[in-house]
């Protein structure tokens, strides 16, 4: 080293003024410990390398605060599952003044942590090494149904393109993305067909192992859960997509080895440490009435007795005023269910109810509507490890009971979901009955569960008591969407502009998405 | 006949040489054996004349028993009839006029004397480094020079300290650069702090840096280049001012040993006020209970302990014709007043200087080495900080019942953390015990410096010099981390982190000198030179993590890591070179132009359009007292005037973003040049005018600078939008400018002047405006944040038009009358993000004074700051806990008054329930304006009283001294509840704020100076 210097600094002197010897500049202004594209290329870890960090990132499950702006101090809260003991921030998502610092975080980071990554797994992938690109759309289908839910129109077609990027409509999105689960679902079929030894398997951070055909599976539960999403707006393209993932060779989720899930690559569980370490996450009153009134055993699966009540579960409304910053320090803290480093992505028992609700629509979908919801439930009491889901199912007499508040009596609440669970008789009623227990089953995973309430209306949840969004958005209908970020307003401002141009409404919290319409559900 | 033959030949050869020319060499210094360059040497009546070289060497073609005339302006003429000797060496003694003698080591260690500067150059001797000797010698600066900013981080010894010069004109790097004997000196570290709560990965460390390593009593002064123009011979890095350290030199034909002794004792000041009256409810954290006598300020202040610092240093000096030697040892050996804090170190030093070819050649070589070791360095915030738990912990258990800090747990037979009162710890919550006995931290230093520099004299006129150094530094840091600590900082299992830092920089310089008389009118003193500097930094971190954790309990090794998530390794390389001109031509001493120029590359600006960067100086001087007849009683006055800019490289690897690779994942490079555009160099231009008078017999003088700058294209990182196809989370740009101007006053006098008793007198005055400009529209809000709030109520940010470094918080929403808005639910509103205080202080005065009475010389230094503000969160949190003094009192009185209204309808609210207003206003992110401090202080800096043993007395010594001295000895004045020149960190972020910082210590001790 010191030789060269020496060697160079002479050669250098020796031209004295009228050069310089700059060649190596470039060489030396790289990151000595990063990685060439040449090095990467070997083994096609320019690409596996690309794909692996989404794992971590769909549901952030390795940094907690991380994972709380991303996804806990939005849905999770209005899905009714959970909420912050105390007033958190003053600014706070759960009395509706929608806090921007935090609401952009998930559109932040899926862009930059993933969907940069998959573009660039595209252009070295695509057309060369099919599997990987199909791989990779079936995550980015899985990363942007999140973001367009949450957000409406986002950037999908145009990323990667020149300047700055413009915004697709959530209807152009939700095109294109059951195109891209076809490009995917052709290519990897034919390679199970084939019996090609999957490229996957290092890569795979999922309980798959690389499997090509788990991951048609996973590709075809998504369709069925994108078709069932746009059933209000578009029910034609709605069946046919149904029907297309239902009826496909290799099918969707049908026993509970078939969900699929990660582990935290730090063995923790983010929402656990919100919860029990930070003391900052509660049971919401919603599963207190509902899963209590059912005397649901998936309660004490996902909550704790409250140290404050021995014995009871309590749960703390979203959306109140807080007597006391510690007022509800210690009522119910999250369960057994998010002990474990796991995060699941989507539950057997999910894709039973996406299809018993596609049968209650008179979609074909190889069952009928009662023995799907049933089956969802089973598989659902399967996945917890509880007994008793026959009785369970059938049982007509249980319902959610009234929330009473034993510290603030101004938060007690008559019960709003009325139903019980076995399978009723109007098509309304039943679909309530679905989606309520989609939501227990799919919990803790508050973004599709806002999303179906959105969609649906269901399950029945309490209304908030404090809101403060100044009037912006109602008490009763809840917030539709997240408001653009801040980081794109501020850094793409003319995306945002074309963003509402086909949000169809004022870029705020209760400007409905595309599929969110305003009408029966019949 | 053979005898009488050689005695004649003698006769007659001697008859000869008497007859003939002989050559006179010498070196002709100053009083304290300063070499005078420039000096003239003429023969008495004849027309040979020759002037000094760098050195101070002349040499001279003269007869025996012609007179040689030695002058230098300003010194008194000395003439020596020329005798047998072949070497005459001079010593010139002050004249009529001092200020013209003057010499100062400026730009690549070249000598100039200071009439001829055309810019602000102030100078610190040795004996004021070391007077009041502090384990850092940079804190020992503070005051003493006009213009700069010295803040000491609130890490304790072997801490890093904040050096502005002229006010902050970069957004990411203000730190002067520190130069010795014309080599620049690397000086990274492990970085600095910058987050509100603290830092998760061990707290908020102060990662040390190099100059605060080094010995002061290798060196013989430290010469302080105010502006751009003094620095625009070191380029970029003297962007910032350059503080040049020359080391001690062994004077001629003289041998020494040196010894001096330094021990101090340190003590906590300026802690926070506590209540004394109130306790905590059962497993309540805070302490909003009963009324009943608790610990109050005594109990607090007892768990600070006594520090002490012992300096020891040894110097061994010896020259002969042509040789001289150095050597010198220094260690250094504290205790902080946090139990368990500890600093060792040891300096090592050697300086040999040969001469060779007839003393054409001249060869110095030096190395230093320096090893430093602190346990447990403080830290500062929430996390990993035993000062949060001394002030919080909950007052139903006093710091007596937290030393009992783990508990045997059967279940799992081992220790588990206690801490009374708490149900459970979590991350800002930790028993102090826990954190100092179990959460231990190692911090090390090596820094090893070697240099060897070549000079070669072609003619009296012309040298050449060439240098080239290496520097090294290795830093580490150590951290082991018991399980039961809070689980948000520590797995389980516990944790254990090991990072090191190894920085190196290679230094080479080949430069060419001229010095001459054209004529009797007209002199010469040019300089052509070139350099390259070529720095690196690689750092390797291994960190078992808070959620992989160690597979077996509190073992803290690699090999019992879980994962290798934590694991990483980082790398950058910098490679700088450089063609630089100067030249100053002079016109009959009393008129210097001074032109300058320079041209670097960077390797930092590979793939942009040009790496290479031109930027000029230029600037004239006029000794108005010697060009005009000046009225009797001044003796010098001078006028200069200067223009110059300095270009800046930026970040490495920002122009060539490469992935990273991170625990097996590929992690796209963070930042990057926005596709299509590119990247330049940051440019700063200033202009300095100034003045210098002495008069009364050089016994009143003052220098008076003014000066404006404007540093524009900062390098700066902006967000990019996250739906950039690179997944850059930010861009980097050049945007943004920051304009500074102020002015610098030094004063002087001798005020009394006698036999007996001698009084000095010097004040540093100096004041600095600075503002923000060109903030680019894609910062969020307008505003660059420098400090990340978190949902902390602090944030540093910078704001268009506003000065450099406002610090936002909250404030009350309050009505047109002023009054705060209630809320029906008795919570207070308050704002969104407002500046609420500014961190820069409006202007400094240092005011030192020396006073001799026989052997007794007595200093005492002033230090002030007037302006600015400061936010305390310590205190914020404190009253949130109720144990602030403030809480206790407001319970005593019942309650709170304030100047409130219901919002709703209008009613008026004159008093809250102090839990209810607490509540609501104070903690970490309450409403921060009530928090926000006057910065405004007075501090009696330094004392000495020393003794000098009367030198025919002693035994064995040559000189004997001992003093008593005091560092930070009281404030005459001070609003903040705590030490406002102390900082969270010496970098750009977390300034005028306090979050839990070790209290400022006041130190007092006595130091013994002994020769041999």
């Amino acid at each position: 080293m010191t030789l060269n210097i020496i060697k160079r600094t002479a050669i250098c002197f020796s031209l004295l003024t009228a050069f310089s010897c700059t060649d190596n500049f470039d060489e030396m202004n790289q990151n000595p410990v990063g990685a060439t594209t040449p090095d990467l290329e070997q083994n096609f870890n320019n690409i596996k390398g690309l794909i692996k960090p989404a794992f971590t990132r769909l549901y952030i499950s390795d940094v907690t605060w991380q994972y709380q702006l991303q996804q806990s101090l939005q849905a999770d809260g209005w899905s009714g599952y959970m909420t912050s003991p105390n007033e958190f921030g003053g600014i706070n998502n759960h009395n509706y003044n929608l806090n921007q610092n935090w609401n952009g975080f998930a559109w932040d980071d899926a862009y930059v942590n993933i969907i940069a990554n998959l573009f660039k797994v595209e252009q070295r992938a695509k057309g060369k090494y099919d599997q990987f690109y199909a791989w990779s759309l079936i995550i980015k289908v899985a990363t942007m149904q999140r973001i367009t839910d949450m957000y409406g129109p986002a950037v999908y077609s145009s990323f990667g393109g020149e300047g700055l990027a413009t915004y697709d409509s959530q209807q152009q999105i939700y095109t294109q993305m059951f195109k891209d689960l076809d490009f995917a679902v052709t290519d990897l079929t034919a390679r199970v067909a084939q019996g090609e030894v999957s490229k996957f398997t290092e890569t795979d951070q999922s309980n798959y192992g690389g499997n090509y055909s788990q991951w048609v599976k996973y590709a075809n539960s998504l369709r069925l859960r994108l078709a069932v999403r746009i059933s209000k707006v578009d029910p034609a393209l709605a069946k046919t997509e149904a029907e297309k993932a239902v009826s496909h060779s290799i099918g969707v989720f049908k026993i509970n080895n078939d969900l699929i899930k990660i582990k935290s690559p730090l063995d923790l569980n983010v929402i656990d440490v919100m919860s029990h370490v930070w003391a900052g996450l509660a049971m919401g009153a919603d599963m207190e009435s509902i899963l209590g009134g059912y005397d649901d055993p998936r309660l004490a699966k996902y909550w704790e007795p409250s140290t404050q009540f021995p014995g009871e579960y309590k749960g703390v409304r979203t959306g109140i005023v807080y007597p006391t910053p510690s007022t509800y320090a210690n009522f119910s803290r999250t369960g057994a269910r998010t002990k474990t480093g796991e995060v699941t992505w989507m539950t057997t028992a999910e894709v039973y109810f996406l299809r018993a609700e596609g049968a209650l629509r008179g979609w074909n979908m190889d069952g009928s509507a009662k023995d799907l919801y049933e089956a969802g439930i089973k598989a659902s009491f399967d996945q917890n490890g509880v007994d008793g889901a026959a009785a369970y199912a059938t049982d007509n007499v249980k319902k959610p009971i009234d929330y009473v508040d034993p510290v603030s009596a101004t938060n007690n609440a008559p019960a709003v979901s009325k139903i019980t669970v076995a399978w009723g008789t109007t098509n309304e009623e039943n679909l309530e009955k679905i989606i309520t227990q989609k939501w227990i089953a799919t919990y803790p995973d508050g973004q599709e569960a806002w999303s179906e309430f959105r969609r649906t209306g269901y399950p029945k949840l309490f209304r908030i008591t404090n809101n403060k969004s100044g009037g912006v958005i109602s008490t009763e209908l809840g917030v539709r969407r997240l408001p653009f970020p801040l980081s794109e307003a501020t850094n793409n401002p003319k995306g945002v502009e074309s963003g509402v141009e086909v949000l169809g409404g004022p870029d705020n919290g209760a400007t409905r998405l595309w599929w969110d319409v305003n009408k029966a559900n019949f | 006949m053979k005898k009488i033959f050689l005695i004649f030949m003698i006769v007659f050869t001697a008859q000869v040489s008497l007859a003939q020319v002989k050559n006179v060499k010498g070196v002709i210094t100053d009083s304290d054996g300063m070499p005078l360059p420039g000096a003239s040497v003429a023969v008495q009546g004849g027309q040979k004349g020759t002037t000094t070289d760098f050195d101070g060497l002349y040499t001279i073609e003269v007869q025996k028993g012609q007179s040689l005339v030695f002058t230098y302006v300003g010194l008194e003429t000395q003439t020596i009839v020329v005798g047998d000797a072949a070497t005459i060496n001079v010593k010139l003694v002050q004249g009529a006029s001092n200020a013209l003698n003057e010499v100062v080591v400026t730009s690549l260690g070249i000598k100039k004397s200071k009439k001829s500067l055309a810019y602000a150059a102030q100078e610190l001797k040795g004996e004021e480094l070391t007077r009041v000797k502090d384990a850092n010698l940079i804190n020992t600066v503070a005051g003493k020079i006009a213009g700069v900013a010295v803040t000491r981080s609130s890490s304790g010894a072997g801490g890093t300290t904040k050096v502005t010069i002229r006010g902050n004109s970069s957004f990411v790097n203000n730190q002067p650069l520190y130069v010795i004997d014309g080599i620049p000196l690397y000086n990274g570290g492990a970085g600095q702090p910058n987050g509100t709560f603290g830092d998760l990965n061990g707290g908020n460390k102060d990662g040390g840096d190099v100059v605060s390593l080094i010995n002061p009593d290798d060196y013989e002064g430290m010469t302080v280049l105010k502006g751009a123009a003094a620095s625009v011979l070191y380029g970029s890095q003297g962007a910032n001012g350059v503080i040049l350290l020359s080391s001690k030199k062994a004077k001629a034909g003289a041998e020494s040993f040196n010894v001096n002794s330094v021990t101090t004792f340190e003590t906590a000041a300026y802690l926070p006020e506590f209540q004394s009256d109130y306790t905590s409810n059962a497993g309540d954290p805070r302490s909003w209970g009963a009324k009943q006598k608790v610990e109050g300020d005594k109990e607090i202040k007892d768990f600070f302990e006594v520090g002490n610092t012992q300096i020891t240093s040894m110097t061994f000096t010896k020259a002969t014709e042509g040789a001289s030697t150095a050597l010198s040892y220094a260690n250094t050996n504290g205790s902080g007043i946090i139990p368990g804090n500890h600093i060792k170190k040891n300096n090592f030093g050697i300086r040999q200087t040969s001469k060779f070819f007839d003393d054409k050649l001249s060869v110095a070589v030096t190395a230093n080495y320096v090893t430093q070791t602190i346990n447990n360095r403080p830290t500062n915030g929430l996390y990993f900080n035993p000062i949060a738990g001394v002030y919080s912990h909950p007052r139903a258990f006093s710091l007596n019942d937290l030393k009992t800090y783990e508990v045997f747990d059967p279940v799992k037979n081992m220790m588990q953390q206690n801490y009374p009162g708490f149900a459970a710890v979590n991350e800002s919550n930790e028993n102090p015990y826990w954190q100092i006995n179990r959460q231990k931290s190692i911090d090390k230093n090596n820094f090893f410096t070697g240099a060897i520099a070549l000079d070669y004299k072609i003619a009296e006129w012309f040298h050449l010099t060439s240098r080239y150094s290496y520097n090294r530094n290795e830093s580490n840091f150590q951290k082991g981390m018991y399980g039961s600590s809070a689980t948000s900082l520590v797995h389980p299992t516990g944790r254990y982190i090991n990072a090191s830092l190894i920085g190196t920089q290679n230094y080479a310089d080949l430069i060419a000198l001229f010095n001459t008389k054209i004529n009797d009118n007209f002199s010469f003193n040019g300089t052509l030179g070139t350099s390259i500097n070529h720095s690196r930094a690689n750092g390797l971190t291994i960190d078992s993590g808070i959620g992989g954790g160690l597979v077996l309990d509190n073992i803290f090794t690699l090999g019992n890591f879980v994962n290798n998530n934590g694991n990483v390794q980082t790398g950058a390389e910098r490679e700088v070179q450089s063609v630089f001109a100067a030249a100053t031509f002079g016109y009959k001493d009393y008129l210097f132009l001074d032109v300058a120029g320079r041209n670097d590359w960077s390797s930092t600006l590979a793939n942009t359009d040009n790496p290479g960067y031109f930027y000029p100086a230029v600037g004239a001087t006029a000794i108005l007292s010697e060009m005009a007849t000046m009225p009797e009683f001044i003796n010098y006055g001078k006028v200069r005037a200067t223009f110059a800019q300095v270009g800046n490289d930026i970040a490495s690897t920002i122009t060539s973003p490469t992935s990273g690779i991170v625990a097996g994942n590929i992690v796209n490079p963070p930042v990057g040049p926005r596709r299509g555009t590119s990247l330049k160099n940051e440019l700063k231009s200033e202009l300095e005018l100034g003045t210098e008078w002495r008069m009364f017999n050089n016994r009143l003088g003052f220098e008076l600078s003014y000066y404006t700058s404007d540093t524009k294209n900062q390098f700066l990182q902006v967000p990019a939008e996250p739906t950039n196809p690179d997944g850059y989370s930010f861009y980097a740009i050049n945007a943004g400018s920051i304009s500074n101007k102020g002015f610098e006053v030094v004063l002087f006098a001798d005020i009394v002047r006698g036999e007996k008793f001698n009084w000095e007198s010097k004040i540093n005055f100096s004041q600095n405006r600075s503002k923000v400009n060109d903030i680019p529209s894609e910062s969020t809000g307008g505003r660059i944040v420098l400090t990340d709030p978190g949902s902390n109520s602090y944030r540093y940010s910078l704001i268009e038009g506003r000065p450099f470094g406002v610090i936002e918080g909250f404030d009350f929403q309050r009505d047109a009358q002023g009054r705060i808005l209630v809320n029906d639910d008795n919570t207070l509103q308050r704002t969104d993000w407002k500046e609420i205080g500014n961190a820069n202080p409006d202007f400094m005065l240092g005011w030192s004074n020396t006073f001799k009475l026989g052997a007794f010389t007595a200093n005492i230094l002033l230090d002030g700051r007037f302006g600015g503000e400061v936010l305390s969160l310590t205190q914020a949190i404190n009253d949130f806990n109720g144990v602030s003094k403030a809480t206790g009192d407001a319970r005593n009185a019942g309650a709170v008054n304030i100047n409130g209204v219901r919002a709703s309808d209008g009613t008026p609210v004159t008093s809250m329930d102090p839990f209810d207003y607490y509540s609501n206003t104070a903690g970490r992110n309450g409403v921060s304006s009530q928090y926000i401090y006057d910065a405004t202080n007075v501090s009696v800096r330094e004392v000495s009283i020393g003794y000098t043993f009367n030198k025919t007395k002693l035994p064995v010594f040559q000189t004997a001294t001992v003093s008593l001295i005091a560092r930070n000895l009281f404030f005459i004045y001070k609003d903040a509840p705590f030490d406002p020149n102390v900082a969270l960190s010496t970098g750009e972020g977390l300034q005028g704020v306090d979050v839990f910082g070790m209290p400022s210590t006041r130190s007092i001790g006595l130091n013994l100076n002994l020769t041999f």
